[in-house]
C-alpha cells in the first residue's frame, strides 16, 4: 500500500512503500543469522568468542561514529560508560549468595537480586546513560580537543571511583567467573540493531541535524536546531550502546576489572572510526572489522618474537600514515554508492 | 623595482585576483585604492610571501641588479631583501613590550650598531613610543599601535614598504600625522606601496595610483589625475560631480 | 600550622616542580602550535629510560644530565618533523588524535624494549637521606628536585625574554602570521620549542624516576596528563601560567592526600581531573591566560 506522501519524498530510484524497502536489510539481516548459525555448528569456541568480538567492536564503532563522526563531538568516553554499564550488569547477573560476601556494601535489595542476562545488560545501559546525562552537561560545553580531554578525564575519575568503592565492586580485585551469559547470537542481536539504530539515525531529521552541528554549528542554531538538545542525545545514545557492549563483553570473558576497557581502548576505537572514515557508518563496520582481524592476527606473532605492543604500533602507525596521508578515512563522511539503489537514498 | 605581472590568487575557494599587474619604481610612492574585497590586502600578502599565487610573476630588482621572483621566496626571504609589509589592522604583538616589538621587527638583522641606530632614529620619529618603551603592547591606543606598527617594520630597514590600510579606525590627526610620516619616509628613500580605503589622502601623497576592482587593476595615472578622474571621483571620492 | 601541613606543603612543592617543568614544556608547545601533544609526558619516560642506561654504564651526573637533556630535545624534534609539521593545517582534532597515536608509538616501543616490567630507578642512597628543617624533614632528592627546577626555569626565562629565540618564540605564539613578516622563520622556531619543551620533560623524567623509585614505559602517560592539567590551570599557552598551575596542582594533590581522611587518598586521580574539568568550565583561560579560544 502505497502512502501517497512518503512515496512523494522517496526518489523514483526506489519503489513506494515500505515493505521494499527494507527488504534489503531484512535480508542483510536473515544472511547474517545464517551465517552465524553456520558458525555455531562449525567452528569452535574460539572463532566463536573472536567473532563476538568483532562483533562487539563494530558496535562500538558505530556508536563511537554518531557521537563523533556524525555531530563532531570528539568524545574519547566510550571505554567509561563500558565500564559502568559492565560493572552493573556484572552486579546484578552475580550469584546472590556471594553477592553479599564479596561486595558487602550493597544495599540488601540488590544483594539479593541475580537477574538474567538482557534485564541486566538493559541495567547497565541505563546506568551508562545516567552517567552521560550528569556529565554530557558541564563536558559537552567544551569544544575540539578540550572535549577529547575531559572524557579522557572521565574514563580515569570512572577507574579511580570503581577502584575505591570496593565494598560494591571489589575494587582492584575485579569481579571474575562472573556468567558466560554472552554468545554470539547475543552479540549479533545487538550489533544489527546497534548499527540499524545508528543507520536509522543518520538518515533521519535527527542525523541531518547532527551533521549540520558538525559543520557549523551557529548556522545549525540559526536554523532552528537546539544544539544542546542534539550534541547531548548524541552523546547519551552512544553512551547507552558502550554500556551495553560493556557488559556483553563482560559476559563474554568473565571478567571485569577497572581497567579492563581503558584508554587504550579509546585510541582502538579511535583508529577504526579515523581508517574507515568519521562519520560513515560502512567504514566503522568495515574498518573494524578489519582491525579486529589483524589485532588477532598479529598476537600471535607477537607472541612468538617475543615483541609484546608490536601489534599495538602497527596499528598507531596505520592510523598516523592515514591522518596524513588520507585524512577523510577509507570512507570519508559518507556511505559507499552502491548502496543506494540496495537502502534505496533515503530523503 | 617591483614588478608585479598578471598575478591570480586564490584565497580558500575565491579567484580573488584576476590577473593584476602594478609596478613600483625606485623612490615612489604608489597608492593601491578599490572597494572592499578588491584585493587589495591580497596584492600585499602575495608579495610579502604569505600567500602563493597561483599564476603570474612578482620580480623584484634589488640594487645589485639581481631579479628575484618573490612567487617563488619565503616570507622570511622576502623580509631579508629588503620588502617589509606593514599589516592592516596593526596587529601588534600585545603581550610583548614596545621595545620587544621594536627588536622583533629587526629580527633578520645582523648588525647591531645599524640597529641601535635605527631605534634611536625611531624613537626620534615617535617620541610617544620612547615613552612607552617597556609597556606592554596591548596598552597602547589605537594611534600609538599603529605607530609602533609603522616603526616595527622600519626596524627592518626596508627599501620597499608595503603598507596596509595605515588610517583605518584612527581619529583624523592620528591619520594626518601618520601620513606626514610616510612622506618623510619617502624622502629619506623608502619606496612605499600604499593600500588605502581614505582614496582622497592616498592620491595627494602618492606619485601613481592603481586602481583594483573586482581582482583587477581597473585604471592607472599619476596621483593628480586619478583623483580628478570623474569615474575615481564617484566612486571612491564620495563626490558626485 | 602543624608540622604535618607544613610536610606536605613541602612535599607539594617538590610534585610541582615536576609538574611545573612537564607543563612549561606542554605551553611552550601548545603557544605556538596550538595542539596538545600526548607524547610530552612519554618523553619524560623516555629520559628516564635514557638515564638508567647511563648510569648503567656509570656515567657522571654532569653528562647523564646534558644526554638526558639532549636525548629529549632530540626526541621533541623528531616527533614535530615526523608528525606535528604534516598537522599543521589540519582541524584541531586530528592533530590530537595523531599525538595519542606518537603516545602510543613510543609507550609501546618502550614495551617492546623493555617489557612492560617496573624497574628500579635509584639514586645513590645519600639521596634519600632526609635533613631536618625545623619540625619538617626533607629528603635530598627533593632539594635537588625543588633546586634544579628553579634553575632550569631560570634558564628558560632568560631565554624567552631576552634572546632572539625567545622573542621569536613569543612572537609566533601570539600571531603566527605577522610574526612571519617580521623574517621570523616559523620552522625553526617551532623546532626550537620542541627542543626546549622536551628536554624539560626528558629532565622532568629523570627526577620522577628518582622521587617515586620505579619506573615503566607506560608511566609518563598520566604524569603527563597531570602536567596538562596544570598547565590549563594556570593558562594554557602561557609560560608563567604552567609554572604557577604546576605548584597549584602539586599542592592540591598532596594537600588532598594529606588532609582528607585517608580512605579517600586513592581518589587523587579523580580530584586531578574533577579538577581539570570544573577549570575548563569555571575559569577556561586559567588563571593567567589571555586571550579566549574555542573551549566552552
Amino acid at each position: 500500500m502505497a502512502n501517497p506522501h512518503t512515496a512523494a519524498r522517496l526518489g523514483p530510484a526506489q519503489e513506494a512503500g515500505t515493505w521494499a524497502s527494507k527488504l534489503p536489510g531484512l535480508i542483510l539481516l536473515v544472511a547474517g543469522a545464517v551465517v552465524i548459525a553456520a558458525m555455531q555448528v562449525y567452528f569452535n569456541d574460539y572463532i566463536l568468542t573472536l567473532a563476538s568480538i568483532v562483533l562487539l567492536n563494530v558496535m562500538l564503532a558505530t556508536s563511537l561514529s554518531l557521537t563523533n563522526g556524525l555531530t563532531g563531538l570528539f568524545s574519547l568516553g566510550h571505554p567509561a560508560f563500558m565500564t559502568v554499564g559492565g560493572y552493573v550488569a556484572a552486579i546484578l547477573t552475580y550469584p546472590a549468595r556471594r553477592k553479599g560476601f564479596m561486595m558487602p556494601d550493597l544495599p540488601e535489595s540488590v544483594a539479593v537480586q541475580e537477574w538474567s542476562l538482557l534485564p541486566s545488560l538493559l541495567a547497565g545501559g541505563l546506568g551508562a546513560v545516567v552517567l552521560a546525562l550528569l556529565v554530557g552537561f558541564p563536558v559537552l560545553r567544551l569544544r575540539g580537543h578540550y572535549l577529547a580531554v575531559a572524557t579522557l578525564g572521565l574514563i580515569i575519575i570512572v577507574k579511580t571511583l570503581v577502584n575505591n568503592l570496593d565494598g560494591y565492586t571489589r575494587g582492584g580485585l575485579g569481579l571474575n567467573g562472573l556468567p558466560q551469559l554472552t554468545n554470539l547470537w547475543w552479540v549479533y542481536g545487538w550489533t544489527a540493531l546497534t548499527v540499524w539504530a545508528c543507520w536509522r539515525i543518520k538518515h533521519s531529521s535527527l542525523g541531518r541535524a547532527m551533521m549540520a552541528i558538525r559543520e557549523n554549528e551557529m548556522a545549525a542554531s540559526c536554523m532552528g536546531i537546539s544544539v544542546v538538545r542534539v550534541r547531548m542525545t548524541a552523546f547519551v545514545l552512544g553512551a547507552f550502546f558502550a554500556g551495553i557492549a560493556g557488559g556483553l563483553m563482560a559476559h563474554l570473558i568473565t571478567v571485569i576489572t577497572p581497567g579492563t576497557y581503558s584508554i587504550l581502548l579509546a585510541f582502538n576505537l579511535i583508529v577504526m572510526i579515523v581508517i574507515g572514515g568519521t562519520g560513515s557508518l560502512t567504514g566503522a563496520v568495515v574498518a573494524a572489522i578489519g582491525l579486529s582481524l589483524l589485532s588477532e592476527f598479529l598476537r600471535p606473532v607477537e607472541e612468538a618474537i617475543e615483541l609484546y605492543g608490536m601489534s599495538q604500533v602497527i596499528l598507531a602507525l596505520m592510523l598516523l600514515l592515514m591522518l596524513i596521508y588520507r585524512p577523510r578515512g577509507l570512507f570519508g563522511s559518507s556511505e559507499p554508492r552502491w548502496r543506494w539503489p540496495v537502502w534505496g537514498k533515503r530523503q | 623595482m617591483l614588478e608585479v605581472s598578471d598575478l591570480h590568487v586564490a584565497r580558500g575557494a575565491t579567484h580573488v585576483l584576476k590577473g593584476a599587474s602594478l609596478e613600483l619604481r625606485a623612490g615612489e610612492i604608489v597608492a593601491l585604492i578599490g572597494g572592499n574585497g578588491a584585493g587589495k590586502t591580497t596584492t600585499l600578502l602575495t608579495i610579502s610571501g604569505l600567500l602563493r599565487p597561483r599564476a603570474g610573476r612578482i620580480t623584484f630588482r634589488a640594487e645589485d641588479g639581481a631579479a628575484h621572483d618573490l612567487a617563488k621566496l619565503g616570507a622570511e626571504q622576502i623580509v631579508r631583501a629588503g620588502i617589509v609589509h606593514c599589516p592592516e589592522g596593526r596587529q601588534v604583538f600585545a603581550s610583548l613590550s614596545v621595545a620587544e616589538n621594536l627588536k622583533a621587527g629587526a629580527y633578520t638583522r645582523k648588525d647591531r650598531d645599524g640597529v641601535r641606530a635605527d631605534l634611536s632614529w625611531v624613537y626620534e620619529l615617535f617620541p610617544i613610543l620612547a615613552e612607552r618603551r617597556q609597556q606592554m603592547a596591548g596598552k597602547l591606543s589605537g594611534g600609538e599601535q599603529m605607530m609602533l606598527s609603522i616603526a616595527r617594520a622600519l626596524l627592518a630597514r626596508p627599501r620597499v614598504l608595503l603598507l596596509d590600510e595605515p588610517s583605518l579606525g584612527l581619529a583624523p590627526q592620528a591619520v594626518e600625522t601618520i601620513f606626514e610620516i610616510i612622506e618623510q619616509l619617502n624622502g629619506r628613500g623608502v619606496t612605499i606601496l600604499l593600500v588605502e580605503q581614505n582614496a582622497q589622502m592616498a592620491l595627494e601623497i602618492a606619485n601613481r595610483g592603481y586602481v583594483l576592482q573586482n581582482g583587477a587593476i581597473a585604471n592607472t595615472g599619476t596621483g593628480r589625475d586619478l583623483a580628478a578622474d570623474p569615474n575615481v571621483k564617484k566612486a571612491y571620492l564620495g563626490m558626485t560631480q | 600550622m602543624s608540622a604535618y601541613v607544613l610536610q606536605q606543603i613541602l612535599n607539594g612543592l617538590t610534585l610541582g616542580s615536576l609538574y611545573a617543568l612537564v607543563a612549561i614544556g606542554f605551553s611552550m608547545i601548545y603557544s605556538i602550535v596550538r595542539l596538545i601533544n600526548f607524547a610530552h609526558g612519554d618523553i619524560a619516560m623516555v629520559g628516564a629510560f635514557a638515564t638508567l642506561g647511563l648510569v648503567a654504564v656509570d656515567a657522571p651526573w654532569p653528562l647523564t644530565i646534558a644526554t638526558v637533556l639532549l636525548t629529549g630535545g632530540l626526541a621533541g624534534i623528531t616527533i614535530e618533523a615526523v608528525v606535528f609539521r604534516s598537522m599543521r593545517g589540519a582541524p584541531q582534532v586530528t592533530g590530537f588524535i595523531a599525538t595519542l597515536a606518537v603516545s602510543v608509538v613510543i609507550q609501546n616501543t618502550g614495551i617492546m624494549i623493555f617489557s612492560g616490567q617496573p624497574r628500579n630507578f635509584l639514586f645513590p642512597s645519600v639521596m634519600r637521606e632526609r635533613v631536618a628543617l625545623g619540625p619538617v624533614t626533607i629528603s635530598l632528592t627533593d632539594i635537588t628536585i625543588v633546586t634544579m627546577t628553579i634553575v632550569l626555569l631560570a634558564i628558560l626565562l632568560i631565554l624567552v625574554k631576552r634572546t632572539r629565540l625567545g622573542i621569536g618564540m613569543r612572537a609566533a605564539a601570539e600571531n603566527l602570521q605577522v610574526a612571519r613578516l617580521m623574517g621570523i622563520n616559523i620552522n625553526r622556531t617551532i623546532m626550537a620549542a620542541f627542543a626546549l619543551g622536551s628536554a624539560m620533560a626528558a629532565i622532568a623524567g629523570l627526577m620522577w624516576g628518582g622521587r617515586f623509585g620505579q619506573i615503566d614505559p607506560l608511566f609518563g602517560f598520566i604524569p603527563g596528563l597531570k602536567a596538562f592539567v596544570a598547565s590549563v590551570i594556570g593558562g594554557v599557552g602561557s609560560l608563567g601560567g604552567a609554572v604557577l598551575g604546576g605548584y597549584v596542582l602539586g599542592l592540591s594533590e598532596v594537600l588532598f592526600v594529606g588532609l582528607m581522611p585517608s580512605e579517600y587518598s586513592g581518589y587523587r586521580d579523580a580530584f586531578v581531573f574533577f579538577l581539570l574539568i570544573l577549570i575548563l568550565l569555571v575559569l577556561p583561560n586559567g588563571l593567567l591566560g589571555r586571550s579566549a579560544e574555542e573551549r566552552a
